[in-house]
């Protein structure tokens, strides 16, 4: 009768079971999630190659008062060291108690000895981590990733803020920067075309000073301490450009404005020719590929653009309609040209198929690839036109 | 109470599709490469005859084991049933520990305990306590939820996608076209699931051809969503797991907005742990009725005792998960299409005509 009673009134106890099971999994440990005040929260990481592997710094967060830009926040710089990327997280933990949190890092920034290698023998890491993600943003830089994170920002309490600032939608928008994330560096990295690119990043000294921060690595580097000596401001016009992970060429300013248009991505951007500043409205850019005996790579820039200056005194009806004539917007369109000519010879001098056309080939033309993808670069041929719009 | 043919209907569309979407994707995408799309559709289509000849079978107002005395006598009927219900139970291990690693990887951001996923059981032991005409109202709340979850994160994810890398097609060959279509088998088992409900439900005039047709636009979506989730990672989509919760984080407004796309992964997360659960539900309830069907204590003990199996099974397993799949998508994928194609196909055959005397 017990028995038959307890059965009767078992799913109500399983209920009551469930309620106190998550009551006491709460209470106990808070679900089993890691206090905050024992993590470290990681906005940034720098990674470098040794001699013996990896030295990573990470940028942690620091909750303070909101005397400045970030509006509480500060950061601390700590270096670990160690064979494998791993190893560096490891060493953090060991040298501070905190457990490293990569959940909230929005930036890797490559040192550029570690870039000359495959990035993927440390990015490697990031990828398998379950805890990390992967819209994260890659960059690398000029030196070393741990002297850049050093520095001190004219414009945030944070170094990796700062340069996360450059890679806004608006600065790519402006044809100035193009950003990636580990996913899409990833997915060029492992598809058939194995090459991509980042933003190579440089710190330029501020008005006021050096630049550096006087504490390097170390697990020691507050930020308010170490601003004294100098502020910095930091360049991301130029794009680095990877083959199978490794570094292989630097493009210029020119050249990645060149690669937004060809992109699509400008709006609102602004292009320099002859004396004549023209602000971009509109922008198409596409790179096809025409496979065939001798393939062409169809590269197509159609951008409206209006004149915002000339370098010189003009007549006030000029001003007034800021006209471009007909050779005007020829002369701009052979300048665009030859900056596209100037990016399609680096890519094929390194071998980096930026535009991904053995990608393209292998999508439409599977045998074609298998007979002619190795040496693609090297027999296509470039398809350049530009259309240039003057809207006034 | 029975189960209305509406709440079938919600079902098939929209609460069997969710079960897809965990590890599948990724799987598919190992196993397939970009020409994942074929194998996936090759078990839907297979499911949904499965299905319609289920449905077809509960036109005769009868559930299985009632068809089975009647047919081949009790005793066989209850060995039947119960190695039917067996299966249900095997067929919900995969998904148990697909929800597991879901919970520890994507509602943490450390490793937690792993005994931390243990409540889920006591949860499962009280839906299995219930009849499976119970789930009726519960489809009714999961179906609108798990449609606006797969609408919400697919709508967020389209821009992003590009789907030429589903190009070219064949490229992954017959190898990786057969691969994928067993690999994946083991999540294929809703035709089971519809003819463990026969007779739980009214049979109305039509709907086999409506439910089939429920469950090929459910089927649709699974393929959507796989062609976006390979558009979006392409090669590196082997290593994407937990696909429905990583493809629509790059939508452009999720850095200014946060993460509003976990309101649609929590809602298709909820559906999940139902369709986890409904297997050993569907297996109690089959056990209870050849078992002891005027019993009313026999069901909740046996919840029980099926979800302690399971969890010990799970903590047995804990590090183990790719021999798991490995062991199910290999020396134990037969079963699958046996119990949830071949059975469902055999309860067509025509009753055995009773001669006068």
């Amino acid at each position: 009768m017990r028995l038959k009673r307890f059965f009767r009134t078992l799913p109500a106890k399983l209920w009551i079971l469930l309620a106190a099971a998550v009551v006491f999994a709460f209470f106990s440990n808070d679900f089993g999630l890691v206090d905050i005040q024992k993590t470290a929260v990681i906005l940034a990481v720098g990674l470098d190659k040794t001699a013996t592997g990896y030295a990573l710094s990470a940028e942690v967060a620091v909750p303070k008062g909101s005397d400045r830009t970030t509006g509480g926040t500060s950061s601390v710089l700590i270096e670990g060291e160690g064979e494998t990327v791993a190893a560096c997280v490891s060493e953090l933990y060991e040298k501070t108690g905190w457990v490293p949190k990569l959940i909230f890092c929005d930036l890797i920034v490559l040192g550029e000895e570690t870039a000359r290698q495959n990035v993927f023998d440390c990015l490697d890491y990031f990828l398998r981590s379950e805890y990390f993600s992967d819209s994260c943003l890659l960059a690398v830089c000029e030196g070393r990733a741990a002297d850049l994170l050093a520095t001190t920002s004219e414009i945030d309490d944070t170094s990796s803020l700062a340069i996360e600032k450059l890679f806004s939608d608006a600065s790519e928008k402006s044809g100035a920067v193009m950003k990636t994330t580990l996913r899409e560096f990833a997915r060029s990295y492992y598809g058939v075309s194995a090459s991509g690119y980042m933003p190579y990043v440089r710190a330029e000294q501020g008005a006021d000073g050096s630049g550096a921060r006087t504490e390097q690595g170390g697990q020691n580097g507050g930020q308010d301490t170490a601003s004294a000596d100098g502020k910095t401001i930091y360049d991301a016009a130029q794009t680095a450009l990877f083959q199978e992970g490794v570094m292989t060429a630097l493009l210029s300013e020119r050249e990645t404005f060149a690669f937004s248009l060809l992109n699509g991505n400008v709006y609102a951007g602004t292009l320099t020719v002859d004396g004549m500043t023209l602000s971009v409205l509109k922008n198409r850019g596409s790179v096809t590929l025409v496979p065939g005996e001798a393939p062409v790579a169809r590269m197509k820039i159609d951008i409206k653009v209006r004149l915002q200056n000339r370098s010189e005194s003009a007549s006030a009806n000029d001003v007034a309609l800021g006209r471009l004539t007909a050779e005007d917007e020829a002369r701009i369109g052979e300048a665009l040209a030859e900056r596209v000519g100037d990016l399609w010879r680096i890519c094929q001098n390194t071998g980096c198929d930026l535009f991904l056309l053995r990608q393209a080939l292998y999508r439409t033309a599977l045998s074609a690839y298998d007979r002619s993808a190795s040496d693609l670069l090297a027999v296509v041929r470039p398809d350049i036109r530009v259309d240039v719009m003057g809207v006034w | 109470m029975k189960l209305s043919s509406r709440q079938l209907f919600f079902f098939l569309a929209a609460v069997a599709p969710v079960g897809k979407l965990v590890l599948m994707p990724s799987q598919l995408a190992a196993l397939s490469k970009n020409d994942l799309l074929f194998p996936a559709a090759l078990n839907l289509l297979l499911q949904a005859g499965a299905v319609f000849c289920a449905l077809l079978f509960a036109r005769r107002g009868q559930t299985l084991y009632a068809c089975l005395r009647e047919r081949c006598g009790t005793v066989f009927a209850k060995i039947a049933v119960c190695v039917f219900a067996l299966f249900l139970w095997l067929a919900a291990f995969v998904p148990l520990l697909e929800q597991k690693l879901l919970v520890q990887n994507i509602f943490y951001d450390t490793l937690p305990s792993y005994i931390a996923f243990a409540p889920m059981f006591v949860f499962s032991a009280y839906l299995c306590a219930k009849p499976l005409e119970a789930c009726g109202r519960t489809w009714d709340i999961l179906a609108p939820m798990a449609a606006i979850g797969l609408l919400g994160i697919l709508l967020l994810a389209v821009g992003k996608a590009d789907y030429g890398a589903l190009l070219p097609v064949g490229a992954a060959g017959a190898g990786g076209f057969a691969r994928g279509a067993l690999g994946v088998a083991d999540r294929f088992f809703d035709g089971a699931l519809v003819l463990a409900m026969a007779g739980r439900f009214e049979y109305r005039r039509g709907m086999a051809w409506k439910g089939l047709l429920c469950y090929l636009a459910g089927g649709a979506a699974v393929l959507f969503f796989l062609a976006t989730f390979y558009g979006l990672f392409g090669e590196i989509a082997v290593f994407q797991v937990f696909g429905f919760t990583r493809i629509s984080k790059y939508f452009s407004g999720v850095t200014v907005l946060g993460r509003i796309d976990f309101l649609f992964i929590f809602a298709l997360a909820f559906a999940m742990v139902f369709y986890t659960v409904l297997p050993l539900q569907a297996g109690v309830t089959l056990a209870r009725e050849a078992l002891a069907p005027r019993n009313p204590l026999f069901a909740p003990a046996l919840a029980c005792a099926v979800n302690a199996a399971a969890l010990i099974g799970v903590l047995a397993v804990n590090f183990m998960m790719t021999r798991v799949m490995q062991v199910f998508s290999g020396p134990l994928v037969w079963v699958f299409p046996v119990f949830s194609l071949a059975v469902p196909a055999l309860s067509l055959l025509p009753r055995r005509r009773r001669h006068a005397p």
